[in-house]
C-alpha cells in the first residue's frame, strides 16, 4: 500500500491503525508505505518500471493507470453500498471513459484567507471580492511597510498548478474548451500577465513567487503574520487555529467575472490488478470506506468529505462550514484525461516562469498548449 | 557490478509510458530525442561551470588548509576533527541546512550580511537567477574541501624533511620553495584528488537538486539532475529518454578521466 504523507502527525498513525484491524480481521499482513507529496511520483514510476506496483495507491492522479489498463474498474473492488454513497461530482471525477477507476479517498476546497489584523491596520473595510478592490488591497497592505507583504503567491513548482488554476477560472478561462486543450486562451493570458504584475509591477508579493512553494514559503510566511492575503485550504486553517498567534477570516475567491469560483481537489484511492489480491484489495477497501473510518481520518487531516454519508456527519463542524459552502462553486482540474498528468507536471515547472522579471506569459502558456495536444496524442 | 549498466542501456533503447510500463524497444530513437531537447545546451554549460569551478576552488583552498594542517599548532587535533563534519554529515541533511541559510526571509545569511552592513538589502541567493550556481558551487565546495584537504595532507606528509633541508641550503624562499619542490612532489596526491573530485562532483545530486528545488523550470540543472528531472518531474515524464542521458553521462565521466590520466602520464613520461 502506498499513501501520500497528508500531515506528519495525523497520515501515519491512522493508516498504521487501520492496516492493524485489516490483519487482525482477515490474517493478510499490510505492508503500508507513506511517502511525502515531492518524492511520491518518482516511487510509484520506479515501482512500476520494476513490475511491481503497489495493491493500493493514494495519488492525486489516476487516469494514465487507467489508460495502461492497470487497474481494477470499481465494480470488482468496491461494495455497492460504498460505490453508491459517493457524492456525485466527485464519482465523476474519477471516471476514465465512462468508469470508475479513480475512488475518492477525501477532498479540499480552497479559500481566500487573510489576516484580519493587517487589513484593518490598512483601513480596508473587509476582504476584497473584485481583481481591482484586491489590487488595491495588496497596495494598501505592502505599504504599511517593515516587510509586509500584500499577497503571497507561491508559483513554484510544489503546486503551482493548483494557485493558477483560481486565478485562471476567476477570470473566465479554463484548462479546456470542450474536449480540446486551451491553456493559451487570450483570457489566461490576461490572467496570467496580472499575476506577473502584481510581482513586478505592483509589487505586492514576495520576492520571486515564482520560486517560491506553498508549505515553506506562502504559507509559512503567512503563519508568521507577514502577509495580508493568501490562498489557503483546511489544513492551514488547523494550523493557524493551533498556533493562535494570527487573527485570519476566511472567504470566497476576489473574482474578475461576478461569481467567485474555487478549486475542488479530489485525490484517489486505486487498485492495481495483480494475480490473485482482489478479495484481498475488496476488503481493505470495504474497512476503509466505513463511515466511522473514513470520517475519522478526513476530520482529523482536516479534509473535507467526499460521501453522502460523511457529508452528513461533517456538516455540524462550525469550521468547516466555509468550505463546505464553497464546495458547489468548486471546480477540479482535469483528471479524468490521462495527458493531465503530463499537464500538471508542465504547470508546475513552466508557470513561475511567466512571473520573473521579463517574464513572457504568452510564450509560457503557448508552450503548455503545445506540450499538452502533443500529450494527448 | 555489470547488471545495472546493462539495464541502464537497456532502457535507453526502450519506450515507456508517462506511468513506467516498459513499452517495447525503439532503437537510437530516444538518443536523437535527446539531442533535440532545447535545455540541453543549457544543462551541459551549467555542468561544465559547476564541476569546474567546484574542483578547482576546493584544490585551490585544500592546498592551503593541508598546509596549515601540516604545521604544528595548538588545537590543531581539534581543528583537524572539526574539518571531518561536512564530510561526515548526509548530503540531503547539509543541503537542507544550507537551504535555510540562504533563505531570503528566515535566513541567517541575509541577517548576518545586513546586520554587518555588509549588503544593504537581503539578497535572495537561491531565486536570484545572477546568485544561484555561486551558492551551490559554495555549498559544493565546502563539501568536497575535507576529503581533498585530507589527500593533500597525507601527501604533504609523505614528502621527506631532507627535501626541505636541501632547499633551505641552497637559499630558496619559501614561496619559491613551495612552487619547485612541494608542489610537484604533491602531484601523486593532487592527482588522485583532482580525478576523483571529477568524477564525484559531475555526479553529484544532493546539493543541485535540494538548493535549486525551488526554482521552475532547466536554468540552473546540471546533466545529473536533468536526467532526474526527465524521468520523474518535467512534462517528458519519460523514463527511456532519462535512461539514454544517463548512458551519455557515464560516457562522458569516463572520457573525462582518461583524457585527464593520460595527460598527465605524457607529462610525468616527459619529466
Amino acid at each position: 500500500m502506498v499513501i501520500a504523507e497528508y500531515s506528519k502527525d495525523h497520515t501515519g498513525p491512522f493508516w498504521r491503525g487501520l492496516a492493524e484491524q485489516y490483519t487482525k480481521s482477515t490474517g493478510t499482513k499490510v505492508d503500508l508505505q507513506i511517502v511525502d507529496w515531492n518524492t511520491i511520483d518518482q516511487q510509484v514510476s520506479t515501482m512500476i518500471q520494476n513490475n511491481q506496483p503497489p495493491d493500493v495507491l493514494n495519488l492525486n492522479a489516476f487516469a494514465s493507470y487507467a489508460k495502461d489498463g492497470l487497474l481494477y474498474p470499481a465494480a470488482d473492488v468496491l461494495s455497492p453500498k460504498t460505490r453508491e454513497d459517493f457524492l456525485e461530482s466527485f464519482a465523476r471525477g474519477g471516471e476514465y471513459k465512462g468508469t470508475l477507476y479513480g475512488f475518492p479517498i477525501l477532498s479540499s476546497a480552497r479559500a481566500f484567507f487573510y489576516n484580519t489584523e493587517l487589513l484593518d491596520r490598512a483601513g480596508l473595510p473587509g476582504a476584497p471580492r473584485t481583481w481591482e478592490g484586491f489590487v488595491t488591497a495588496a497596495r494598501k497592505v505592502t505599504a504599511l511597510g517593515g516587510g509586509v507583504i500584500g499577497y503571497a503567491l507561491p508559483l513554484g513548482p510544489e503546486e503551482a498548478q493548483a494557485e493558477w488554476s483560481i486565478w485562471m477560472w476567476n477570470n473566465g478561462g479554463d484548462w479546456k474548451s470542450g474536449e480540446t486543450w486551451a491553456i493559451n486562451s487570450d483570457r489566461n493570458v490576461q490572467a496570467l500577465a496580472f499575476l506577473g504584475d502584481l510581482a513586478n509591477k505592483h509589487k505586492v508579493t514576495q520576492v520571486n513567487p515564482g520560486k517560491t512553494n506553498r508549505t515553506d514559503g506562502a504559507f509559512q510566511l503567512f503563519k508568521d503574520g507577514k502577509v495580508g492575503m493568501v490562498i489557503g485550504f483546511s489544513p492551514l486553517a488547523k494550523q493557524l487555529d493551533a498556533e493562535g498567534k494570527v487573527k485570519y477570516g476566511v472567504g470566497p475567491m476576489p473574482t474578475n467575472t461576478g461569481t467567485a469560483v474555487t478549486l475542488g481537489v479530489e485525490d484517489y484511492l486505486m487498485a492495481f490488478k495483480k494475480k490473485g489480491n482482489q478479495e484481498a484489495v475488496k476488503k481493505f477497501l470495504d474497512l476503509y470506506y466505513q463511515p466511522e473510518n473514513i470520517t475519522r481520518w478526513i476530520t482529523a487531516e482536516g479534509f473535507l468529505p467526499v460521501t453522502r454519508s460523511g457529508l452528513k456527519q461533517m456538516s455540524g463542524d462550525s469550521k468547516l462550514k466555509p468550505y463546505l459552502d464553497l464546495l458547489p462553486n468548486a471546480r477540479l482540474a482535469p483528471t479524468t484525461d490521462p495527458a493531465w498528468d503530463k499537464v500538471k507536471l508542465d504547470v508546475q515547472q513552466s508557470i513561475g516562469l511567466a512571473v520573473q522579471p521579463g517574464g513572457n506569459p504568452k510564450q509560457v502558456l503557448d508552450r503548455l498548449q503545445q506540450n499538452a495536444t502533443a500529450a494527448a496524442r | 557490478m555489470v547488471f545495472p549498466a546493462v539495464v541502464l542501456v537497456s532502457a535507453s533503447l526502450s519506450r515507456y509510458s508517462i506511468t513506467g510500463l516498459h513499452q517495447g524497444a525503439v532503437g537510437v530513437r530516444n538518443y536523437a530525442r535527446l539531442l533535440e531537447q532545447e535545455a540541453l545546451g543549457t544543462v551541459a554549460a551549467n555542468t561544465l561551470v559547476w564541476v569546474g569551478l567546484v574542483v578547482g576552488v576546493t584544490l585551490v583552498l585544500s592546498l592551503a588548509l593541508a598546509q596549515l594542517l601540516n604545521v604544528d599548532f595548538p588545537g590543531r587535533r581539534l581543528v583537524r576533527w572539526a574539518l571531518i563534519v561536512p564530510w561526515a554529515a548526509s548530503l540531503i541533511m547539509t543541503a537542507k541546512l544550507f537551504v535555510w541559510i540562504y533563505d531570503y526571509y528566515f535566513g541567517v545569511l541575509n541577517r548576518l550580511l545586513v546586520g554587518l552592513r555588509v549588503l544593504s538589502a537581503p539578497v535572495d541567493w537561491l531565486g536570484d537567477d545572477a546568485t544561484v550556481m555561486g551558492a551551490m558551487i559554495a555549498v559544493g565546495v565546502f563539501v568536497s574541501l575535507p576529503f581533498t584537504t585530507y589527500v593533500l595532507l597525507a601527501g604533504l606528509q609523505g614528502i621527506p624533511g631532507e627535501v626541505y633541508e636541501a632547499a633551505r641550503v641552497d637559499g630558496a624562499s619559501g614561496w619559491r620553495t613551495y612552487r619547485s619542490v612541494t608542489l610537484p612532489l604533491l602531484r601523486p596526491a593532487l592527482l588522485v584528488a583532482a580525478v576523483l573530485n571529477l568524477i564525484y562532483v559531475f555526479n553529484s545530486f544532493p546539493i543541485v537538486w535540494t538548493l535549486n528545488d525551488r526554482n521552475p523550470g532547466f536554468g540552473h540543472d546540471t546533466l545529473i539532475t536533468y536526467m532526474y528531472k526527465i524521468a520523474f518531474k518535467s512534462a517528458l515524464r519519460d523514463v527511456g529518454l532519462a535512461a539514454a542521458l544517463g548512458v551519455v553521462n557515464v560516457l562522458l565521466t569516463l572520457a573525462a578521466v582518461l583524457v585527464y590520466l593520460k595527460a598527465v602520464r605524457w607529462r610525468e613520461v616527459e619529466a
